[in-house]
């Protein structure tokens, strides 16, 4: 094809009317734009680590330091109430200790649940702006 | 309002003023639209592609570093899409052969498409050429881009390109051929 076939061609080509979309297409693309722009800003904003979470920390903190004291000091009776009941102490020496378990377990499920919580805001946190 | 290039409102989005990637959309939303449309065959469909090709693009802004102009790396994207698009519908975005090439194709003479039909002409031609030879053709004579830039929105080799290109061009001579002949015929 000689170069003056081609100018003639390009010539022709250019004046070959597009299609157009609808009206207010710019319009639409803009308004999409800034509603993915203030999700984002929203998605941004919002703390991944909330109230719950903190909530659920300071029960487990809490439970950890109970147990530890209940571990070191122990419950002192000093005798006075075995002569009291005969019997008792050694009563409630193991009705503490069974508990002694229950907040190590209850603090086995709040970092459980805790450590969920986190994953899952994080996962959702980044699955909102992925998804965007 | 003056017409100022691509990588001055790029700018401006980028320092935050998303309002001025409307003067890009605008721009561009012709060509963008036009190949979803061949490729989708359906005015809903390539709007809302045309639309996700736009705020994909606005999403990559920044990715964008200027070695290429910004119309090459907007083609690619919405050529891309389409592909993707395409492949979703498990149809393939490939050159049909049922338009034979016939060798009396180049003695076309351009100048004897009466002035008052040219448009329609070429674009009922262009109509009728398989979808990616009208990207390619579009893209080369329309938007003046060049077989290296076409290369890049393609992702062909050079050589490549300039095979395709020249297959589309001939194509499109056998196809306007065709029609001048049949334009001859109803006025006779």
């Amino acid at each position: 094809m000689s170069e003056l076939e081609d100018i003639k061609l390009k010539a022709l080509l250019q004046q070959m009317k597009l299609e157009k979309p609808g009206p207010n297409f710019s319009a639409m693309v803009m308004n999409s734009i800034f509603e993915e722009s203030n999700a984002l800003e929203q998605i941004k904003a919002q703390r991944i680590l909330g109230k719950g979470f903190w909530i659920i920390l300071m029960l487990f903190v809490l439970l950890t330091l109970v147990v530890y004291a209940m571990s070191n000091a122990g419950v002192q009776t000093d005798g006075k109430l075995e002569q009291l009941v005969p019997g008792m102490e050694n009563g409630i020496q193991s009705f503490i200790n069974s508990m002694g378990t229950v907040p190590l377990s209850v603090a086995g499920i709040l970092i459980a649940s805790s450590v969920l919580l986190f994953i899952d805001r994080v996962i959702s946190a980044n699955t909102k702006l992925f998804t965007r | 309002m003056e017409q100022k290039d691509d990588i001055y409102y790029i700018e401006k989005v980028l320092a935050g003023q998303t309002n001025y990637y409307s003067y890009i959309v605008e721009r561009y939303q012709d060509v963008v639209f036009s190949i979803a449309l061949k490729v989708l065959r359906n005015r809903e469909d390539a709007q809302e592609m045309a639309q996700e090709t736009f705020i994909k693009a606005y999403k990559s802004l920044s990715s964008f570093k200027g070695s290429a102009k910004f119309s090459t790396w907007l083609y690619r994207i919405t050529y891309n899409n389409c592909i993707s698009e395409l492949r979703k519908r498990k149809v393939h975005f490939a050159s049909t052969d049922d338009i034979e090439i016939k060798d009396e194709a180049e003695e076309l003479n351009l100048d004897g498409i009466p002035e008052e039909n040219r448009a329609r002409v070429i674009k009922d031609a262009m109509d009728r050429l398989p979808e990616d030879e009208y990207t390619l053709i579009l893209l080369y004579y329309f938007e003046d881009q060049s077989v290296e830039e076409i290369s890049k929105v393609a992702q062909l080799s050079e050589s490549n390109t300039k095979v395709k290109l020249f297959r589309a061009r001939k194509k499109l001579y056998t196809i306007l051929n065709e029609m001048m002949k049949d334009e001859l015929y109803t006025i006779l």
